[in-house]
């Protein structure tokens, strides 16, 4: 059992991990994400890069969502702009991955504030729609415009390379995305501990009274719109470098609502959740192959279950933590944490 | 109370730690004397109807091919597993089965998975082939590793022209297809194969993918008059709609379809309205008893009644590998990326077993042979009315 | 300009547009009352739509039948939908609704998916197939009939909202919360009725879509492009949502013949983000709308 937490100073009050026992935690955490391509198959490592790029991507949402409470349908759509940004410049400049990465993030950002200009009008749910609008004109551009994007027949983008290594394989993928994700996750807890993040707290709790204290409104939500498109635009680059092709259709609607699904799930309003949702959505329909697999000797066909019931899987989770467990995983995991800290009490 | 309410509450995030955990290990690999086959099959999701006939004509192709002794005295292996027709399953699948197996060849079900997996091939040695007739994969340079099961799509459309050339030059030709990849793909080449042929392209339509309501479409159609209409770019859905309705207005335009459209499903689906429809299929149909098809005979005699198209291109897929990997043991070559491909390019005349009316060779990583076909409901069957066309 | 064939253009576009309007009312109808933003009503049609198909081809019965029973099973669809997951929620945070929403779209894809698998399919014809000619210009005689019904369908709804009780229930409740309740009016028992009603519009309009382009899994995606007639109508006015209805099937109409089919979304959905840039209550919607 642990007692207290007292703090002496602001500084501590404000630091993001707070007690001995979550640096040493922290630590372990590192120590096995080093770890783990060194004992885990092909298999697994690409998909701990895939969930990488989703929790970046979850990450942007959810500060959109559940911090600034507005609802962007265009999350995929975004990504989709990193992506061919960082195509086309791959295909055309050959200039160096990094710069193409940012360049990507810095275009998703632009496209994210010009879609996100709706906001500045009307509030709650008008934002959601238009994004949804903003997802099919995108969709369209990257159809059309076929000198940039090649049109429905896709691009091809080159795996990038730092100092003569080519990372061209989850194996050496890991080291770029990794670090990334874990700066991207930093920079985003971070952002809660400034004046911007708790405008968009404030804006999320009550628009009006946050008006009152002297927030901004329009600019902040455009901020964190732009914010939220900026995290698609790395995570939409990683992707692109990561699969070494993308086509319009690698980014549907569909995808939006997975991410939405995963902040939902994880956790909104909580960079715990972003992370935690992120890998339980990518998992889900690993864990549910598995369960068809031990189910298939007692039913016929049931290989021809599967995606079926991965539809209504995703959709049966986000009602049923809409309804049952609004505060997602992360609650739960809070749940779990408070239990130990109490234990051998009860809460 | 509260530890057993925990424990429900932990039970599902455990159990797939639990499963991750086990999965992390590599587990042993195929032993030397196997050739094996992966495949990311579409058996569920839209191109279901197509994958699981893959998927059978895979499995009864190996068991019939290890019957016969196998492929120089190995044995073939199927490892396919479904993808609901998503890119990222495939991959996921993909990368699956190979960090288990010493994959030799492989089968995708999709453009878009075998463009974005194409560089994987040549690191794991494997030789692709797959679902997808793009154009785009046609293409030896950037697609070494993979060849195409017939003819690619823009060939495909290509046949049908040579034919309409033929049977009535200078006709009037309309393109109708979705707004997709998959109906993309042949229409700027079939546009400039037409003129090339002095055809008249009279329309290109084009409908939104998933479209209900074709109405306007359809007046569009109308007020092109063209003598044949090519759709491309769907399987089913809409063109009875466009066919019942150019019937209602009283056209006679000719319709025609390419190798997906071509299956049985269309007769048995459209009834009556499908009698005349034509289009390119470069396999034999199932009753096709014309002329000496020892695989079809094997179908035949395992299967009493008809065998879709697309469950022969699961033979065809397993005929053509046994031929590469044959060539290559008795060459006393290496498994090799680069050495499948020679092989492949040094093969020719290939006997298909009467899958193809013909020997086959390939030209880039296509197969541009086929053969016009067209419904004959009263029959219930699809009826040769060319011979088999080869492009140059 | 060949006018003859622009006419048979705008019939057709106005053709789909009944199916938009009817699909709209729908949607109004369970925004008025219960303030939700649906989702999830593409994905009712479908289901709608695949009810007939089950019952007028897997247990064969005559058409009539089938679409009695798709009807029923649609509006006890809505009922469930609105008791077992809405009512909960209501009152909630209307951001959590409206993901709930799309949570059960994709709950009633995969159970379709589940009993009828992907495959696409064709429903039996039961319309007419005698063309039809208006002066010159030729109409799909599926396009006419399935505007005609839609016609009746919502003349017969707006004369229900207007006399039945249970209409004039639905209106109160939908104007003025409170006061409905205390003049007695079972509101829990509108939410129900507006779901129902809600799901036997939505069920009919998938057996008219169904009936003219055939049925998927995926023809939900009808849904956006309603979602998009309502707010340019206007998300509480019913006049709107009829009139942009026809006037996006028109539209779509006219960019897909004289654009290129590829445009036919583009313009919705361009049509929509003017909307909401500039009339964000839509053409007809009340003004009621928080602005910053």
């Amino acid at each position: 059992m642990r007692i207290g937490s007292p703090k002496e100073s602001y500084i501590a009050d404000e630091a993001l991990f707070r007690t001995r026992t979550q640096w040493v935690w922290l630590w372990l955490l590192l120590a096995v994400l080093i770890a783990y391509p060194f004992v885990a198959n092909l298999y697994w490592l690409f998909l701990v890069c895939l969930i990488s790029i989703n929790i970046i991507s979850a990450t942007g949402l959810n500060i959109l969502t559940g911090y600034t409470g507005q609802v962007s349908l265009g999350q995929a759509a975004f990504m989709g702009v990193g992506a061919y940004t960082v195509a086309w410049l791959d295909n055309n400049t050959g200039s160096p991955f990094f710069i193409n990465l940012l360049a990507g993030a810095g275009m998703a950002t632009l496209v994210g504030l010009i879609a996100g200009l709706p906001s500045l009008r009307v509030k709650g749910l008008y934002l959601a729609i238009a994004t949804i609008g903003a997802s099919f004109i995108l969709q369209f551009i990257f159809i059309n415009w076929e000198s940039v994007t090649r049109g429905t027949r896709g691009i091809n983008i080159e795996p990038p390379s730092v100092l003569g290594v080519t990372l061209d394989n989850p194996d050496t993928f890991y080291w770029l995305v990794m670090p990334i994700m874990v700066v991207m996750v930093l920079l985003a807890a971070n952002l809660f501990r400034t004046r911007i993040g708790r405008a968009f707290i404030a804006i999320r709790d009550r628009d009006i009274s946050a008006s009152v204290l002297g927030i901004n409104l329009p600019f902040y939500k455009l901020m964190s719109f732009g914010i939220a498109s900026f995290y698609a635009g790395i995570a939409g680059g990683l992707y692109a470098y990561f699969f070494g092709a993308i086509n319009p259709e690698s980014f549907p609607l569909l995808m939006s609502i997975f991410f939405l699904a995963a902040i939902i799930v994880g956790g909104m309003g909580t960079i715990l959740g972003s992370i935690l949702g992120a890998i339980f959505m990518t998992l889900t329909p690993e864990i549910l192959r598995y369960g068809v697999d031990i189910l298939s000797p007692y039913i016929d066909n049931a290989p021809q279950i599967l995606s079926p019931l991965r539809t209504a899987v995703f959709g049966a989770l986000i009602v049923g933590f809409l309804l049952f467990e609004p505060h997602g995983l992360a609650e739960i995991w809070r749940r779990v944490r408070r239990f130990f800290h109490l234990w051998p009490f009860r809460t | 109370m509260l530890v057993s309410k925990l424990a429900r509450q932990l039970m599902a995030p455990v159990a797939a730690i639990a499963l991750a955990l086990g999965g992390a290990f590599p587990t042993a690999w195929a032993d030397n004397d196997e050739i094996v086959l992966g495949g990311s099959i579409p058996m569920t999701g839209p191109f279901a109807f197509a994958g699981l006939q893959f998927d059978r004509g895979l499995r009864d192709y190996v068991e019939w091919i290890n019957r016969q002794g196998g492929i120089e005295g190995r044995t073939l292996r199927y490892v396919g597993e479904d993808t609901g027709y998503q890119q990222d399953q495939s991959v996921a699948v993909f990368r699956r089965i190979t960090s288990r197996e010493n994959v030799n060849f492989y089968f995708g079900d999709s453009t878009a998975f075998q463009q974005t997996i194409n560089r994987e091939l040549d690191r794991r040695d494997i030789l692709m082939t797959g679902a997808s007739f793009a154009s785009e994969l046609n293409d030896p340079e950037r697609y070494p590793l993979q060849f195409l099961l017939g003819p690619d799509y823009s060939e495909q459309v290509g046949i049908l022209l040579s034919y309409i050339a033929e049977e009535s030059p200078g006709a009037r030709v309309a393109f109708i297809h979705s707004d997709t990849e998959f109906g993309r793909d042949p229409i700027a080449p079939g546009r400039s194969k037409a003129e090339e042929l002095g055809l008249t392209v009279a329309a290109t339509i084009v409908t939104p993918p998933g479209a209900a309501d074709i109405s306007s479409a359809a007046l569009e159609l109308r007020r092109a008059r063209p003598d044949y209409a090519i759709f491309h770019g769907y399987v089913l859905a809409p063109i009875p709609d466009f066919i019942q309705r150019a019937r209602q207005m009283g056209m006679n335009t000719r319709f025609m379809g390419t190798y997906y459209t071509m299956d049985q499903g269309i007769i048995n689906e459209m009834g009556e309205a499908a009698d005349g429809f034509m289009g390119v299929m470069p396999y034999r149909y199932y009753y096709d008893e014309t002329g000496p098809a020892p695989i079809m005979d094997a179908i035949r005699e395992l299967h009493g009644d008809y065998q879709t198209t697309t469950y022969t291109q699961g033979w065809l897929t397993g005929v053509l590998i046994t031929e590469i990997a044959r060539e290559t043991l008795r060459a006393g070559k290496p498994f090799t990326g680069s050495n499948l491909r020679e092989t492949l390019d040094s093969l020719s005349d290939i006997d298909t077993g009467g899958i193809f009316g013909q020997p086959v060779n390939f030209r880039g990583n296509s197969i541009p042979l086929g053969r016009i076909y067209r419904a004959d409901v009263s029959q219930g069957q699809m009826v040769p009315v060319s011979d088999w066309i080869e492009l140059e | 300009m060949d006018w003859l064939f622009f006419f048979e253009i705008t019939l057709a576009g106005l053709g789909t547009g009944g199916l938009y309007a009817l699909t709209a009312i729908a949607f109004v109808l369970i925004y008025k009352a219960t303030r939700v933003i649906n989702l999830a009503i593409g994905e009712m049609l479908m289901v709608g739509a695949y009810l007939f198909f089950g019952a007028a081809v897997g247990w064969a019965l005559p058409w009539w039948l089938a679409i009695i029973l798709a009807l029923l099973g649609g509006g006890a669809l809505g009922m469930v939908l609105e008791r077992g997951v809405i009512r909960p929620l209501l009152g909630e945070n209307p951001i959590s609704v409206f993901m709930v929403t799309i949570g059960l779209g994709s709950i009633l894809i995969g159970m379709v998916e589940l009993i009828w698998t992907a495959n696409p399919r064709s429903l039996p014809n039961f319309f007419p197939t005698d063309p039809i000619f208006i002066g010159e210009a030729f109409l799909a005689p599926k396009t006419f009939w399935s505007f005609v019904v839609a016609a009746v369908v919502i003349a017969v709804f707006l004369l229900l909202f207007r006399f039945w009780r249970g209409g004039v229930a639905l209106r109160a409740t939908a104007s003025d919360q409170g006061a409905a309740y205390s003049m007695g009016i079972n509101v829990p028992a509108v939410y129900s009725l507006a779901w129902g009603l809600a799901g036997v519009i939505a069920a009919g309009a998938g057996i008219l879509l169904g009936s003219i382009g055939g049925i998927s899994s995926d023809m939900g995606l009808f849904g956006l492009t309603v979602l998009v007639v309502v707010i340019v109508g206007g998300l509480d006015s019913v006049l709107g949502a009829l009139l942009a209805g026809l006037l996006i099937g028109w539209m779509e109409s006219m960019a897909g013949v004289y654009l290129g089919g590829e445009y036919e979304h583009l313009v919705t959905f361009i049509l929509l983000m003017v909307v909401l840039l500039f009339r964000p209550w839509g053409l007809f919607g009340t003004r009621e709308i928080e602005r910053l």
